[in-house]
């Protein structure tokens, strides 16, 4: 942890109020209100089935992929609500980049994998803007000098870490404003870990980071607000420091110190 | 508070909170024997005090150890990481106290060697409101009783008081007579020595209110004026 200090956060990045998320009859998501702060990282904790995958996913539109999935209330980006009609899903996912649990680099090379985005958005009209992207993104990612030589080979030929990095890389070469995170490093070992945890940690100077983890020890490193979610409902939001330290509500004391979950 | 859903690591941490009311009770009986000796005018049993000892020094190292190894295999987190935060301050300021009962024997041993003198008994008087002091902070450590905790916090101020009458009466008596100047010394740093454990009972009760609530007891807690320090009668 840097400075969990609430006051060296950017501005309020993403705010959501009284959002409810339904599949079918069931009630995933009660009334979750949050501000989700700039430059930061905020760290979604909570048992499996909380509700912390599904808010997140709230963020992007995610959820519209799925039929029976009914999300109410507001998210506003930049004070922009994201559930407009004239907001596109696909323009919003540009702007509100995803890392998966499981690295899912496509099928392509380690180049194309990064380019995709940015060619697909128009962001680069020739090969040297491209290439340039390209480079930055990897960089960012911790992976530059490990795929410098070897940018046509296939991105599933990398090793388990090194393939989320590309997965951060392609998440962030549409230089998005919010990168969401969902367990991503629940797959890797502690070292690709540490790697991924260092990125989150150099990448929050350029996005607000929201991540849902179950590694509360990692939530503790990397994020510096931290929301407890438990049944759907979200019990505390607050300092990392804080919620680690002296949690306000008993569910949160008995979940961090491992006594239900 | 419930039980963990990993059950050794609540053995880890009620052993962790044994061996601090191991220490708590080795320290109390260390203070209360070296009253004792005082008020006997008995030197072996100050040499018994200054030979224990090491028991605490050997529990604190133990103490030492176990933290350390629940904090690097456990990661507690909030009230857990109190308890271990605390255990370890805890286990040295017991530690010290065990320190500070050792001089008194110590100088309890010197004062048999000359005659016997009335002040002596206020001294022993002034010690046994301290280790009462001990004995409640420690019986709140192992109750986990924050009330009480408060209220040996509050108390401190009356040793500090007893400290100071008996600083102006053991300066008027060797004023009196200097022949019991030597003798007086002896008598001060006792008092002075008391005063500290009274302290060290006070920063206990901090710790049991840090361990149950996760912040400091409140504000600046009400103390006696330091006589000792610049003026005399």
């Amino acid at each position: 942890m840097k400075d969990g200090d609430g006051a060296l956060m950017g501005d309020t990045k993403v705010s959501a109020t009284n959002v409810n998320v339904y599949y079918g009859e069931a009630h995933a998501i009660k009334d979750v209100s949050v501000e989700i702060g700039d430059k930061a990282v905020t760290a979604f904790i909570g048992p499996s089935g909380c509700g912390k995958s599904t808010f997140l996913r709230c963020i992007n539109r995610m959820n519209d992929t799925i039929d029976i999935c009914r999300v109410t209330g507001s998210i506003l980006l930049e004070g922009e609500d994201i559930n407009a009609k004239s907001v596109d899903p696909v323009q919003l996912r540009a702007r509100v980049g995803m890392v998966f649990q499981k690295p899912n680099p496509f099928p392509k090379s380690i180049y194309d994998n990064v380019a995709y985005g940015p060619k697909i958005h128009g962001m680069a009209t020739n090969k040297p803007d491209l290439d340039a992207i390209v480079e930055s993104c990897l960089r960012k990612a911790a992976l530059w000098d490990e795929v410098k030589d070897r940018l046509d080979k296939p991105g599933t030929g990398l090793s388990g870490g090194q393939q989320q990095r590309l997965c951060i890389a392609r998440a962030i070469a549409t230089s998005p404003e919010v990168l969401l995170m969902d367990e991503p490093c629940s797959a890797l070992d502690p070292i690709a870990t540490a790697r991924v945890e260092e990125l989150i940690d150099e990448l929050r100077d350029s996005f607000a980071i929201v991540i849902v983890t179950h590694s509360m020890q990692q939530a503790a490193r990397v994020s510096q607000k931290t929301a407890f979610f438990h049944l759907g409902v979200m019990v505390e939001y607050d300092d990392t420091d804080k919620i680690f330290t002296n949690p306000s509500d008993k569910r949160t004391q008995d979940y961090i110190t491992g006594r239900f979950g | 508070m419930g039980e963990h859903i990993v059950t050794s690591f609540d053995d880890d941490l009620i052993e962790l909170r044994a061996r601090i009311a191991e220490m708590g009770g080795v320290a109390e009986t260390q203070l209360s024997q070296a009253l004792d000796s005082i008020e006997r005018r008995d030197s072996d049993l100050a040499e018994e005090v200054i030979g224990k000892d090491r028991r605490l020094d050997a529990l604190e190292h133990e103490v030492e150890r176990l933290a350390t190894q629940i904090i690097a295999k456990r990661q507690p987190m909030a009230k857990d990481l109190r308890l271990v935060v605390s255990a370890m301050k805890l286990s040295t300021t017991l530690e010290r106290v065990g320190d500070l009962a050792k001089n008194i024997a110590k100088r309890s041993r010197a004062l048999t060697a000359t005659s016997p003198v009335r002040i002596s008994g206020s001294v022993v008087r002034m010690g046994r409101q301290a280790q009462a002091q001990l004995t409640e902070a420690l019986d709140a450590y192992v109750k986990t009783d924050v009330d009480a905790a408060i209220a040996v916090w509050r108390r401190d101020v009356e040793i500090d008081d007893a400290y100071n009458a008996l600083f102006r009466e053991t300066i008027t008596y060797m004023m009196e007579d200097p022949r019991t100047i030597s003798l007086g010394s002896q008598l001060l740093f006792i008092a002075k020595n008391l005063e500290r454990i009274g302290d060290h009972a006070t920063h206990i009760a901090e710790m049991i209110h840090y361990s149950a609530k996760g912040e400091a007891i409140g504000p600046e807690r009400p103390k006696g004026e330091a006589d000792d320090i610049g003026q005399t009668v």
